[in-house]
């Protein structure tokens, strides 16, 4: 049983590479990371030396900052702009969709019963890949390519539902979009303009996003992620905010904006009873942070000592397994 | 003789045709006037044709652009960050993959420095010196480049303005002390900020055209009467006054480019700094010596690379339809266009994805007049942490700027009886990049 109150880091490893993804193998420690040097590494985590366990993978050409499990196979992708399928016992590449988007691939999730793969990118596309032979099965278009100010938008965050029937999409300027996944089309859609600044004045440019999506276990509430509004947008200075909506309606139920915690929400995760939920990411620095859908608190925060980049829950929700910028740790909260 | 450029600009497209033709023809007026051969032997002489009607527009990133993701890419190193190299059209030639416009037309038009160390990190002070190329002293208060321009290129009956610097962000706008120094207002630049027209020197619209054209030409009459018989600086110096002022008016619509045909405008694109440097490329065709446009703000502590996927493309956009421009209307050949900032950023990537300010080992580029094109100077190590070979400073850029429009890096200006060089003594120019 978890319990947030206990949380305590349990392992920290620490590395020279900036690690931008995980995807955890089930009931194990062991997972896949993306590098901010091109690869991919197989590490347990569970053991008591990680780094003897590690493996890399390697095939893209830069960040790697997407990466799902499905099946046996691992997919990643990133700056590359490339799609990659490797056997993940045997490290070997399976196949290379090279150019699979136009720009810059910035996630890979894997739907629950492994079937299919999304993928999002700069192009502002979310692609629906089948997972057993990379083909092509819908190209989602609902995110447009430029901002309101005629620069390039982003398509940050994808993520599938538990019953895998839906995914949605958020891009940099606060817009999802609720897919239907088995006809590729659009169900709904709606707003979260407090995630993005446009600074028209003083450095005429934006920063901020959606930058982290995750639907409640029942479906019915998705959870979107990235920071408040920012006042220099040099730095990540931004309230952390979490806002959880009824899709079907659009209606925000909860919203948690860190009055201390800066920077971006990286990761979002429910407990798989939806007891908490959990945000993480962060600026210079990084936090854990879980909220209480009912009272609509913080129920415990955590100085994650890293800007994390993505998280993953155990089954039973009482370990996180992080990886971020120079490090990856694990946190227990067992009751 | 003449050496006067076209005066009372409207900014027609008509005047525009005439400004060029007239900006073109001037050298060879000047040398045919000259005795050809006799006049260009005579050094002082052939200095006066060689700077004659040259022209720059600075492009200011304010706040400090990625050497990395921008002319110095380090791809595969821990510091080099996501974006891929792209070839360019100079053999072995790679920058960035989100300036691929610039790439394709490297070899026509820029010289690349890699190897600035400018030591100096902080936005006023790295501002202060990639404007006025030194430090100042105690006691003297050097002109920025602009005014040193504007001084050496400018015509003292010049209609149109001298130094004309846009900034239309706020932020880091009072950074770099543009200021003409100890050469006086004479040489100070017109600041542009929020409105892109002349201030003060609107008509009053309670005076109607004919009357204000009816108010100068009395006020001229008399003053050619006045002077009859006389033989006063003062009163002539009343009468170019006057002129001046008329002339700026007159040069109003300089800085509309409504003024300009759609397809123009269509090609520099809807930017507020695309749109200023259309103003940059109007001024110089109508013999503004000096324009600085800045692009602000650069500091990109916290994503770095979304910041850069914003203004690099933009930055590569506005650079290249300006380098086109100017050299289909023949003016590129006069004209050097410098893309600078106060420094560039760490090749370290910091845990917000960020960069933050680094002058060790940074670039900058020239374009057109008088520089390579295609040439590469000097390197940075595998991480872009050092100058590795061919290390300049601001000096050594300001050196080169000056030699490339035909003016001695070591020309002497004065205070008083003291000489005061463009460049402090010692520095030199980077001749490898020189034409």
């Amino acid at each position: 049983m978890s319990d947030p109150s206990k949380l305590k880091e349990v392992k920290r490893v620490s590395r020279k590479d900036m690690l931008f993804c995980l995807a955890r193998v089930p009931n194990s420690g062991r997972i896949f990371f993306g590098s901010s040097d091109y690869n991919v590494y197989d590490v347990d985590l569970a053991n008591e030396k990680p780094n003897d366990t590690l493996k890399e993978l390697t095939g893209h050409n830069s960040y790697v900052l997407g990466a799902a499990l499905a099946g046996e196979n691992l997919v990643t992708g990133g700056y590359d702009r490339n799609l990659i399928w490797w056997n993940a016992e045997k490290h070997e590449q399976i196949r290379t969709v090279k150019q699979a988007h136009k720009r810059l691939i910035r996630a890979v999730v894997a739907s629950p019963d492994g079937k299919r793969i999304a993928s999002v990118a700069d192009d502002m596309v979310c692609r629906i890949w089948n997972n057993d032979d990379s083909k092509l099965i819908h190209e989602l278009r609902g995110h447009k390519e430029q901002t309101p100010h005629d620069y390039p938008s982003m398509l940050y965050a994808c993520t599938f539902s538990a019953d895998g029937k839906l995914l949605a999409t958020g891009d940099k300027v606060g817009h999802v979009v609720i897919w239907n996944v088995e006809n590729g089309k659009e169900v709904t859609s709606f707003e979260s303009p407090e995630n993005y600044t446009w600074d028209p004045k003083a450095r005429r440019h934006s920063i901020g996003g959606i930058r982290s999506l995750q639907f409640s276990p029942d479906g019915k509430l998705l959870a979107v992620g990235g920071m408040g509004h920012v006042g220099n947008i040099d730095h990540l200075g931004g309230k952390s905010l979490v806002q959880v909506y009824d899709w079907k309606s659009g209606e925000r139920k909860n919203q948690y904006q860190h009055e201390k915690r800066k920077g971006l929400v990286e990761t979002l995760r429910f407990h798989h009873d939806s007891k908490w939920l959990l945000a993480a990411g962060g600026d210079n620095g990084g936090f854990l942070l879980f909220m209480d859908l009912n009272s609509n608190k913080y129920i415990r925060e955590e100085d994650a000592k890293m800007h994390i980049h993505e998280f993953a829950l155990n089954e039973e929700s009482d370990t996180i397994y992080a990886v971020g910028h120079n490090n990856m740790a694990v946190w227990e909260m067992k009751g | 003789m003449s050496t006067k450029r076209s005066m009372k600009y409207c900014g027609s497209a008509e005047h525009t045709t005439l400004s060029r033709r007239s900006f073109l023809g001037t050298t060879a007026a000047l040398a045919g006037g000259m005795s050809g051969i006799a006049g260009l032997s005579n050094p002082a002489i052939a200095d006066t044709i060689r700077k004659n009607d040259k022209r720059v527009i600075m492009l200011w990133l304010a706040g400090g652009a990625s050497q990395l993701e921008t002319f110095d890419p380090k791809p595969g190193r821990p510091t080099g960050g996501p974006y891929m190299p792209i070839p360019t059209s100079v053999p072995g030639v790679h920058i960035s993959e989100l300036m691929p416009k610039m790439a394709e037309r490297l070899h026509k038009y820029t010289a690349v420095v890699r190897s600035l160390n400018t030591k100096d990190g902080g936005h006023g002070g790295g501002a202060d010196l990639m404007m006025h190329g030194r430090k100042n002293e105690p006691n003297l208060k050097y002109p920025d480049i602009g005014a040193m321009l504007a001084h050496e290129l400018g015509q003292a009956d010049s209609e149109v303005p001298d130094y004309v610097a846009i900034y239309s962000q706020t932020e880091g706008r009072s950074n770099g002390g543009l200021g003409p120094g100890f050469l006086g207002a004479r040489y100070a630049p017109i600041i542009l900020n929020e409105k892109m027209e002349l201030p003060f020197v609107k008509r009053l619209e309670s005076i109607t055209e004919l009357d204000h054209r009816e108010r100068a030409d009395l006020q001229k009459l008399m003053s050619q009467r006045f002077l009859k018989g006389r033989e006063s600086n003062s009163v002539a110096s009343h009468g170019t006054a006057y002129d001046r002022v008329s002339g700026l008016m007159a040069s109003d619509k300089l800085f509309d480019i409504s003024q300009e045909p759609q397809k123009v405008r269509d090609r520099y694109g809807p930017s507020m700094f695309a749109q200023q440097a259309l103003i940059a490329r109007r001024l110089v065709e109508a013999g503004v010596p000096f324009v600085r446009v800045a692009r602000a703000w650069w500091d990109s502590h916290g994503q770095n690379f979304e910041t850069h996927s914003e203004l690099v493309p933009e930055l590569d956009h506005v650079m290249s339809t300006l380098l086109d421009d100017l050299e289909e209307r023949g003016l590129l050949e006069n004209t050097l266009v410098i893309t600078t900032a106060e420094f560039g950023r760490t090749p370290k990537i910091n845990a917000s994805l960020g960069r933050d300010h680094f002058a060790s080992a940074w670039s900058s580029t020239l374009s057109g007049c008088g520089v390579v094109p295609g040439a590469v100077y000097g390197e940075t190590d595998e991480d872009g942490n050092t100058v590795k070979d061919g290390e300049v400073g601001a000096g050594e850029f300001f050196a080169t700027v000056f030699e490339a429009l035909g003016i001695k890096h070591d020309h002497e200006l004065y205070v008083g009886a003291r000489p005061i060089p463009l460049v402090n003594p010692g520095i030199k120019p980077i001749k490898e990049i020189l034409a």
